[in-house]
């Protein structure tokens, strides 16, 4: 258990930087997950945490040590591999006291902890099988073990769902976040997956090309994303974005485009007339975008031709043609009887519209 | 609006255009395609079995005639000179293939793990030697070994054979080495190992079909080689292959001796395979 300081951390592979000025303080018993498309330097972090990379700039500290020049054996951490990675040609029960055998304990308590993993864990009838013989959300359960029984002070995770098909995953994202309740350490989880980010960070860091793009808690990141591509990575069906240009009418201020124009809220005014720009970009999350007529009259409506359906069971997402773009809009009752091409009515909260910099992309807030 | 559902047609397996029109004439024909291309790549062994039970009066009609005998044998096994060759060749296929197998993994594990200037150099280097054909460079090892006094040793003949397995054979590990996940070196690793320990503890023992199927493989490689033991060797140190081409004399060649020196020099040959074949069978499934 301890704290991990990342700082101005930087990863370069000859002249072609990957990571670049990294900077995140983990704080003890945490548990953060770097989320980010592939190439976006969030594996290579995690790896120099582990000690698999070595560290181009800055310093990595776990605890109270800075451990760039210490190998990975003794930065006392634990990790777990997208593949698993269980030794191959050992048993389960092997495999779980590898690490304790490395570090000279003696065999009576490499039972207990084997043990007591494996009760948590529900390994107790495979301890004599070889990898080979597990299914894959068996193989990630021991890879687990292998880190509970080591008691570190940091859990890596690297993409350690990927592996498995989707009915698996999320039920091993349920054990995982009800194993962090028993086994509390400071954790850094590695996913592209946004869902996964969501569910079982305390807090979210989304990065992309190298650079930390926000830090924050799920719920911050997914209400206030600082730029478009967090607006657009976290959420499904992902965020509309629509060009508009923001005209003065009748003493409102409204963003409009081909097809449509929206009130802007009153709260966002001020910070709008602030920016220079005219032309901006509007962020909409499907969730927010409603079939039919408000109650009352909020000046966010718009008409749309229905160009796509899609039935979930739970609820029903369509999408339409405005101002060139599709807009999707989801959690629309299923049973809603809706012809294709037809032009229907929708309306958007205005509690939850979103204004981006056309050309920073950045939140204008 | 409804759509129609569109479903793709499945391919089903159904007799093709000759079984319908010759129901069981198919498996005939693929048993005689089967049958002839076995004739092919038994008919040399059995010629050399039947050779060697010949006597030497009738080794030009060995599919007529009823006398059979065992002389051969006899006589091959009494000659000092062949048992000598065939010790001589156990020993040597077996020192090449320890001696090798060391440095064989080694640089096949460094291939395949580490990139840099020094990997790059040895790469290149053991490529350029494997497609040059190694005929070219016989005569140049004979001024070699008996410039250095070593030719027709154990260490003459050793030290090529040791050169040519790293060069061929480090590629195979390579590959061995490749279809194991670098990230179970990682995992041990943080598990407490060093560098050379993971090597040790975790990537060797995955890659154990591999080398236990390359092993074999250059066993083989030495006990059969032909030119160097040709080429390097003399009267004190004869190999098994190039005793055997000492029938072939100025008065004629003594097809029965030379076929049953031939079938017993088969014979460790044969055992190895058989041992090992699961290995090498494992090996390749690598």
């Amino acid at each position: 258990m301890a704290e991990v300081i990342l700082k101005s951390v930087g990863k370069a592979y000859g002249s072609h930087p990957v990571v670049h000025d990294v900077s995140l303080t983990i704080a003890d018993n945490e548990f953060v997950v770097l989320v980010g498309p592939s190439g976006c330097g969030k594996s290579t972090t995690l790896r120099m945490v582990a000690g698999l990379e070595s560290i181009s700039s800055g310093t990595i500290q776990i605890g109270n040590k800075v451990v760039n020049d210490l190998p990975p054996k003794d930065r006392d951490i634990a990790m777990v591999f997208q593949n698993y990675a269980l030794y191959q040609h050992m048993t389960v029960y092997d495999n779980l006291a590898f690490g304790l055998r490395n570090r000279r304990v003696d065999e009576a308590t490499i039972k207990k902890e084997v043990e007591h993993a494996t009760n948590i864990l529900g390994l107790a009838p495979l301890l004599s099988r070889k990898p080979f013989q597990l299914s894959g959300g068996q193989q990630q359960r021991v890879a687990l073990g292998r880190c509970i029984v080591r008691h570190p002070q940091v859990f890596l995770f690297d993409e350690p769902l990927s592996n498995l098909d989707a009915k698996l995953r999320a039920q091993m994202r349920i054990e995982l976040k009800a194993l962090r309740e028993r086994v509390a350490t400071t954790s850094i989880y590695v996913t592209h997956d946004q869902v996964e980010a969501m569910t079982l960070g305390d807090r979210v860091v989304v990065m992309k090309d190298g650079y930390i793009q926000q830090v924050g808690t799920p719920l911050d990141i997914y209400n206030r994303p600082k730029n478009r591509f967090v607006a657009s990575f976290m959420g499904s069906p992902a965020m509309n974005f629509i060009n508009v240009d923001l005209i003065e009418e009748g003493g409102r201020t409204r963003a409009v485009a081909k097809d449509l124009s929206i009130a802007v809220p009153e709260r966002q005014v001020a910070s709008l007339s602030g920016h220079g720009n005219r032309s901006v970009i509007l962020g909409i999350r499907p969730e927010h975008i409603h079939l039919g007529a408000p109650a009352e009259d909020l000046g966010t409506t718009f008409r749309g031709e229905l160009t796509v359906t899609e039935q979930l069971g739970s609820e029903l997402v369509v999408g339409t043609k405005v101002a060139d773009t599709l807009i999707m809009a989801s959690r629309i009752a299923p049973e809603t009887e809706l012809k294709l091409h037809e032009h229907a009515p929708f309306w958007v909260d205005p509690k939850a519209i979103h204004f981006f910099d056309s050309k920073t992309e950045a939140a204008i807030r | 609006m409804t759509v129609e559902p569109f479903t793709l047609p499945i391919a089903r397996p159904g007799p093709t255009m000759f079984e319908r029109f010759a129901p069981g004439a198919w498996r005939v024909f693929i048993g005689l395609v089967i049958v002839a291309v076995l004739m092919i790549f038994i008919a040399p062994v059995a010629i050399l079995i039947v050779t060697s039970i010949r006597p030497a009066s009738g080794i030009y009609y060995i599919w007529r005639g009823t006398e059979f005998t065992l002389q051969n044998y006899v006589e091959v096994l009494q000659q000092p000179q062949i048992l000598h060759a065939m010790f001589n060749s156990f020993v040597m296929a077996t020192l090449a293939t320890v001696v090798s197998l060391g440095v064989t993994v080694g640089s096949g594990y460094m291939l395949s793990r580490f990139t840099g200037r020094i990997q790059k150099t040895w790469f290149a280097t053991i490529y350029v030697f494997r497609t040059v054909p190694y005929i070219s460079f016989v005569l140049p090892l004979y001024l070699v070994t008996t410039n250095l006094r070593i030719y027709d040793t154990y260490l003459g003949l050793l030290l090529p054979h040791i050169a040519v397995h790293v060069c061929f054979f480090s590629w195979l590990m390579k590959g061995f080495f490749d279809s194991i996940n670098p990230s179970m070196e990682h995992a041990a690793l943080i598990d407490g190992c060093t560098r050379w320990g993971a090597f040790r503890r975790v990537a060797l023992p995955s890659a154990m079909p591999g080398i236990a199927a390359l092993s074999i493989l250059s066993w083989l490689w030495t006990w059969n080689e032909f030119l160097f033991a040709l080429i390097l060797t003399g009267q004190r140190t004869p190999m098994i292959t190039s005793t055997m081409a000492q029938f072939v004399t100025e008065t004629g060649t003594e097809w029965n001796l030379m076929s049953a020196t031939a079938v017993l020099a088969m014979l460790p040959a044969l055992l190895v395979t058989i041992f090992g074949q699961k290995y090498v069978i494992r090996g390749l499934r690598m």
